[in-house]
């Protein structure tokens, strides 16, 4: 007993120390932040890691989280589906650039005995986050729902507890569509919300919501279909009902794009546009030689970016997920080669 | 004539407060025992539940295989059981020793000024909230080594077993009478040897129950590992890399709203539960066999 203990420990060591030298020859990369694009990177990384050995390990974390660790540069690369604004920047010791990888959608989803499908206006969303409108059967829910029958339930409004770039988007789409939640409360990665429940990532609010009867929370289009989760219907700007899917979020992003690529596509005024679609990016330092990376590293990350928005970006649609279109192509091709290895660029 | 009556009367008296008495006994009997039967049930109804939902996840792919991506049914938890099999040994490593050599201060020095400001810093560190201990490791290992990594989760466990540890060895060490190292020194040993050699050897088995339970407690931990060791959904032994534990598997799927995850996490439960089980049976075996 005593010994064969005394050999599973020396084992247990040998292994450890063979490991190390082991994931020397073997090429990870670290990434955490937004949970919105999850789903479709961990598909990526893994479809990745097949392709290349390289293993991409990426954790849903939410956007705030990713940015605060990019800040300490305790990863490769932060995910974020809200853009650094220029007043942020100041927090990062050296420029970071926004390499956008896919579009999605801000998704209602509710949780209703038969689950009908809703049609929801931007207003009524903003009133019942507000808790001015707390019951399903309300008129203002009924009047644009004829003919579907409302249960008499209370509403319980799940919302985000982390930091969120989901939320930024959210938020951002109900201020711009109602003057009073932009006064009482306004638009960030983390408000205060006025009532409702907190629950951690996408995945946590999509959770939430299925087990609570008369939930209402809002996640990416991704983690509604996984979960065979009913998702409302949302007039645009242009008065469109508009259901998020794989053309109304391609419709939003239909407009031209920035070069460093930092846009907010809510309530963008494309006729078929779905109206709370989002960009989501990676971002990584521009020069990459800082602390102890090494040259390896910082071309295994670029040569990662450069694969996902050219063929990884063929995972995108089978998770409800809009490629970047064209001009966002572009735009992230100059970015990825803008990035520097002590001033050279690490990719030609 | 006056004697027996007052016995009569005592007669009665008792007969008149014996059945009250031994009502009230027999109430209290029950209050003690209810609730010692319910914390049996609770415990019973814990590992019942998490046995029964585990089992269902259980197969070779769970043991051996690495995560899938989010909402892929499949795949499984082998990353966890070697990460947290890693964290554990680190955590073991930088620990033990410490807590051995703490122990043997408070226990020889016992009494002294020096001795109860090592034990108020010792209760201290152990009403630490685990988050926090996290969240310092961050600061003090994964920022300066620009890593998240299993060593930074090793230590922060190592930080949340420390105090367990000194407290159950130092009282492994009491039980060893005092004759013993008065025996050693009198029998000309200088203080170490007796130390090393007598007091140390006589607590032996004190001293590895302390450490099974210790591991025990230090397996089941989540908050300090979700800024050091951080996660990994694939398998990795590397120090200075993120690895991933059963427990961030635990929170990580059971807070998703995949049904398959949801199970796997069961399945999770279920493999550290047996673990700390049978880390428990094997130690009081050993107790008991010592014996």
């Amino acid at each position: 007993m005593k010994r064969s203990a005394r050999i599973a420990i020396v084992a247990m060591f040998a292994a450890m120390l063979f490991g190390i030298a082991g994931t020397a020859g073997a090429q990870t990369l670290l990434g955490a932040g937004a949970s919105f694009p999850a789903p479709v990177y961990t598909k990526m990384f893994d479809a990745y890691n097949k392709a290349t050995g390289v293993k991409v390990n990426y954790q849903a974390i939410g956007s705030s989280g990713g940015l605060k660790n990019i800040q300490d540069k305790v990863v490769d690369f932060g995910g974020s589906d809200s853009f650094v604004k220029d007043s942020d920047m100041g927090k990062y010791s050296a420029p970071i650039v926004h390499v956008p990888t896919v579009l999605g959608a801000v998704v209602i989803v509710y949780n209703l005995p038969g689950n009908p499908p809703l049609r929801l206006t931007g207003e009524v969303i903003a009133n019942i986050y507000l808790g001015k409108i707390t019951k399903w059967n309300d008129k203002a829910i009924a009047d644009l729902n004829p003919g579907i029958k409302l249960p008499a339930m209370d509403i319980v409004q799940v919302y985000r507890s982390d930091g969120s770039g989901t939320t930024f988007n959210f938020t951002a789409y109900l201020s711009a569509v109602s003057p009073e939640w932009k006064q009482v409360v306004g638009n960030a990665n983390s408000v205060q919300w006025p009532v409702g429940q907190g629950a951690a990532q996408n995945a946590g609010v999509a959770g939430m919501v299925r087990q609570i009867p008369g939930a209402i929370g809002y996640v990416e289009l991704a983690y509604a279909r996984q979960n065979n989760m009913p998702v409302a219907t949302i007039r645009n700007a242009a008065g469109n009902w508009i259901e998020p899917n794989l053309s109304s979020i391609s419709a939003a992003a239909a407009g031209a794009f920035p070069a460093d690529t930092r846009i907010l596509l809510m309530n963008t005024d494309a006729r078929e546009g779905y109206p709370i679609s989002a960009l989501t990016w990676l971002i990584v330092y521009r020069e990459q030689s800082y602390g102890n990376r090494t040259r390896e590293q910082a071309k295994a990350l670029v040569d990662l970016l450069w694969w996902m928005i050219h063929d990884g970006q063929a995972y995108a649609e089978p998770l409800d997920y809009a490629k970047l279109p064209a001009p966002a192509v572009k735009a992230a091709e100059a970015i990825i080669k803008s990035i520097t290895w002590k001033g050279e660029p690490l990719l030609k | 004539m006056n004697r027996s009556i007052a016995a009569a009367a005592g007669e009665t008296v008792f007969r008149d407060t014996y059945q009250p008495r031994s009502l009230r006994n027999s109430m209290f009997k029950v209050m003690v025992t209810m609730p010692a039967v319910l914390i049996l049930a609770l415990m019973v109804f814990i590992v019942v539940q998490v046995l029964f939902n585990g089992a269902r996840a259980l197969n070779l792919e769970f043991l051996i295989a690495e995560q899938r991506p989010f909402g892929e049914p499949g795949g499984g938890v082998v990353q966890a059981i070697v990460g947290t099999l890693m964290l554990i040994v680190i955590a073991t490593l930088l620990s033990f020793p410490l807590a051995l050599l703490g122990a043997l201060f408070l226990h020889l020095e016992s009494g002294r000024r020096s001795a109860r400001i090592l034990e108020g810093a010792i209760n201290m560190l152990q009403g630490i909230p685990s988050i926090v201990v996290g969240v310092v490791v961050y600061r003090w290992i994964v920022v300066p080594m620009k890593s998240f990594s299993a060593l930074a989760g090793g230590a922060a466990l190592a930080i949340i077993m420390l105090p367990l540890l000194v407290g159950m060895m130092r009282e492994a060490l009491r039980l060893v009478p005092a004759s013993y190292m008065e025996a050693a020194l009198a029998l000309g040993a200088p203080r170490w040897r007796a130390v090393a050699g007598i007091i140390v050897p006589a607590a032996r088995s004190g001293i590895i129950e302390a450490l099974g339970l210790g591991i025990a407690r230090a397996a089941g931990e989540t908050a300090p590992l979700m800024f050091t060791a951080f996660g990994n959904p694939f398998l990795s032994v590397s120090l200075r890399g993120p690895v991933a534990a059963l427990p961030l598997v635990i929170y990580e799927y059971i807070k998703s709203p995949y049904d398959d995850w949801h199970q796997k996490a069961w399945g999770a439960a279920f493999l550290l539960m047996v673990f700390v089980l049978s880390l428990n049976l094997v130690i009081s075996a050993r107790k008991n066999h010592i014996r």
